[in-house]
């Protein structure tokens, strides 16, 4: 795995953290989600680690009662992203209770979160759940390939008119993914990649992070970008969203794509350029897209996306599993929660600056 | 009592981990040296031996430098004849490309018929080349044998010979046979990932909603953590095996013989053959791949039974042959939601007729025996016997990739 994971957490190889010292500080949260959240039960409900308070669960700076918590000097705000609003509410509760050190956002994605306020506050941790929803994403990306390699749409289509049809089918072993974005996702997705035969380009801000890689055969830094999208037959979308990643598969992008690529997006939708790929999309100029996410979410009927027979649509799910969100909690608590009362570096940082 | 005879009853070979493989304490001190106690990076000790070809993992021999350098190395000559569909431009390989030295192709054809010139020559051929393609392989082989007392080596172009074998062949049984296993594994195996995902994330549904615009969030399911059972533990199987370890699922194998599997890392449990073993595997596995060969013993093995044994929510993947399976009782299970779904890349009768059940049933994958069909795959298979199997016939060598027309596979 890259040289930075030590500061990150991944589900499948990270190891339970366990100390037996001093509680070096208390942890006075408040939640900033719905109330009986399910998922939010290990907080909410469950045996918080010693030193740890659960203060109040809202979803609007009405639903705390401030001069009321003032006093108990919360200083740890957990964020589930559950309405449009949060980012907004956050800055509110940071202004309301000046004692706030440490944000924790449920999800890995926080570009919701992002605000001036935010980053202007500096003495303010945030952190994440960077690597809770990896490898559900990775199985999506390998299913992806796999639907155009084989041609599913065209297997049910002969299903539908009982036809026996032998057509040649492509193997994915020796065909080449290319990764936008090499997080977390991006290597679980490798890692998988490479187990079926495939070659795999990792692109990167910081490609020396990934010198030596041995889930990848080649790392681009972004002004590679076009370098990589001719040299693969399956691009990978997993980047965070932030100022640079915006549009970042752009029109010219995709007119450097390789014959018959296909583009999966399991990142953010305002990274590709929209318009751009649907053009392509029935051009044919991209065999086919895998989108999870999309510039808007939920997609509206008019979105000429739905009506693209080489389009696989999920609905932002492909990494919901019944239990995805309450373990990240769970990370939360069992993880960052015990690193902060033990005075321990904590995992998964944001750079508020980059914005992931 | 024989080692062999311990085996065939319910045999488990249960591991705590994939690295520290736990002695079951059936084993024998004769199987012990058998396997050497050796965990390579395959821990099958009939590919340690080289018996065995695999696509991806065999290396290539070094034929054409071997005998370009040293002609001596030459035992014998290869005088061959192909049995095939006329015009079969798979076989480009063997009917106009340039063999190894020491090797003539005699003729090419469908029937006996198109061998009567070479049966009063004195070039008489010693090798057979039999291709799927060829109509009526099965009645043809045996005359052709009978024909030419001279052969001495039989290959089949693909990995099942069921298509060949008869009780004429069987007849011939003392006629080393190979065939083209490990040459479609890897497909296989990316066919076999893709079907399990294809349930795990509810494709169908995806489509659905896709056709009616609605962007309905729901929960999928992860293969992490989930049970593969794989039912006749071959070349296909190892290879689903291989890639289903990176997903992080469990494997459950079955095979006529454990033991071999007994040291491979890839596998948590195997077992052996026989009713209450099969319906062990049903009831621990998510998804059941079925890869065995069609032979005198699998016929109908995945019967009712077995169906009515499977684990809640289950899903079967068939890519081995259709007779393994009791076709009835599939159907029974998939429409009485027993089973969550299927996913078939082969069936009894192929094609399969417009009139047959599993069109109309909504939880099953149909696929026209095609899961393995790239642009090259037989072309593939006839340089694999050209280049690798042909020049050990040469030189004298052991060929690869032994089979029993007998036993069927």
């Amino acid at each position: 795995m890259d040289g930075s994971n030590k500061k990150y957490y991944n589900r499948e190889t990270s190891i339970p953290y366990s100390c037996d010292g001093d509680i070096i500080k208390e942890a006075k949260i408040l939640s900033l989600s719905k109330i009986n959240d399910k998922n939010n039960e290990p907080l909410d409900k469950g045996q918080l680690p010693e030193g740890a308070k659960l203060l109040a669960v809202g979803l609007t700076l009405d639903d705390f009662d401030v001069p009321a918590l003032k006093s108990e000097k919360p200083n740890v705000v957990f964020v589930s992203h559950c309405c449009p609003e949060s980012g907004k509410t956050l800055v509110q509760l940071l202004d309301a209770f000046p004692t706030i050190e440490w944000v924790h956002s449920r999800s890995a994605g926080v570009d919701y979160l992002q605000s001036k306020g935010l980053t202007a506050a500096r003495h303010i941790t945030v952190t994440n759940a960077k690597g809770c929803y990896s490898s559900t994403l990775a199985e999506y990306t390998v299913m992806a390939c796999a639907y155009f390699a084989k041609d599913l749409p065209k297997l049910m289509r002969q299903k539908n008119n009982k036809d026996w049809n032998k057509y040649e089918v492509l193997e994915m072993r020796g065909a080449t993914l290319g990764v936008v974005g090499y997080g977390d996702i991006g290597q679980a997705a490798s890692r998988l990649a490479k187990a079926f035969g495939m070659k795999v380009i990792a692109l990167r801000r910081n490609p020396t992070l990934s010198e030596g890689c041995s889930i990848c055969d080649k790392v681009y830094g972004v002004n590679q970008l076009n370098t990589l999208m001719s040299e693969s037959d399956y691009v990978l979308v997993a980047a965070p969203l932030t100022d640079e990643t915006r549009g970042l598969i752009s029109e010219e992008a995709i007119a450097h794509a390789k014959k018959d690529a296909v583009l999966i997006n399991v990142g953010r939708g305002p990274i590709i350029n929209e318009d751009a790929m649907i053009k392509a999309l029935k051009s044919r100029k991209l065999k086919g897209a895998g989108l999870d996410v999309t510039t808007l979410e939920p997609l509206p009927k008019s979105s000429p996306l739905w009506d693209l027979d080489n389009v696989l649509l999920s609905p932002h799910n492909m990494d919901m599993t019944a239990t995805f969100l309450r373990e990240s909690t769970e990370f939360f608590v069992n993880e960052n929660l015990k690193r902060f009362v033990h005075g321990e570096e904590l995992l998964n940082p944001v750079d508020k600056a980059a914005g992931y | 009592m024989r080692a062999s005879s311990l085996l065939r009853s319910l045999k488990v070979v249960s591991r705590r981990s994939p690295i520290n493989p736990v002695v079951c304490s059936f084993h024998s001190s004769s199987l012990r040296a058998a396997t050497n106690g050796v965990t390579t990076p395959h821990a099958d000790p009939q590919l340690k031996n080289y018996k065995f070809w695999n696509r991806e993992e065999s290396t290539p021999g070094q034929f054409s430098y071997l005998l370009e350098i040293s002609p001596e190395s030459i035992q014998k000559e290869a005088r061959i004849i192909s049995l095939t569909a006329p015009d079969d431009e798979a076989n480009h390989a063997l009917h106009e490309g340039a063999l190894p030295m020491g090797c003539r192709l005699l003729g090419t054809g469908s029937t006996l018929q198109d061998f009567n010139e070479l049966r009063n020559s004195d070039q008489q051929p010693n090798v057979v080349f039999v291709s799927p393609s060829c109509p009526k392989a099965r009645v043809q082989l045996p005359l052709v044998l009978a024909a030419f007392p001279t052969i001495e080596w039989i290959h089949c172009r693909s990995a099942g010979i069921d298509f060949v074998v008869s009780d004429a062949l069987v007849g011939y049984k003392h006629i080393p046979c190979t065939n083209a296993k490990g040459q479609f594994s890897s497909s296989l195996a990316e066919y076999t990932m893709m079907a399990c995902s294809y349930f795990a994330k509810d494709l169908p549904r995806l489509m659905r909603q896709k056709k009616e615009k609605n962007w309905a969030k729901y929960e999928v399911e992860e293969l992490r953590g989930k049970t593969m059972g794989i039912v006749g533990y071959g070349d296909i199987g190892r290879a689903c095996a291989k890639i289903a370890h990176v997903y992080g699922m469990k494997i459950v194998a079955l095979r006529r013989n454990p033991s071999i599997s007994e040291v491979d890392p890839l596998c948590d449990v195997v077992y052996g053959t026989g009713k209450s073993s099969l319906n062990k595997l049903m009831s621990e596995s998510d998804y059941i791949v079925c890869s065995a060969p069609s032979t005198v013993e699998t016929r109908g093995m995945v019967n009712a039974d077995a169906f009515k044994a499977v684990k809640e929510n289950a899903v079967f993947i068939n890519l081995g042959r259709g007779p393994v399976v009791d076709e009835k009782a599939l159907i029974e299970a998939l429409k009485t939601g027993r089973l969550r779904g299927a996913a078939l890349d082969v069936f009894i009768e192929e094609p399969l007729p417009p009139e047959s059940e599993f069109w109309d049933v909504s939880n099953v994958l149909i696929s026209p025996h095609n899961m393995d069909q790239t642009g090259s795959f037989m072309h593939e298979a006839t340089e694999f016997f050209v280049n690798e199997n042909l020049p050990r016939f040469v030189c004298g060598e052991d060929l690869l990739n032994p089979v029993d027309v007998e036993i069927g596979y």
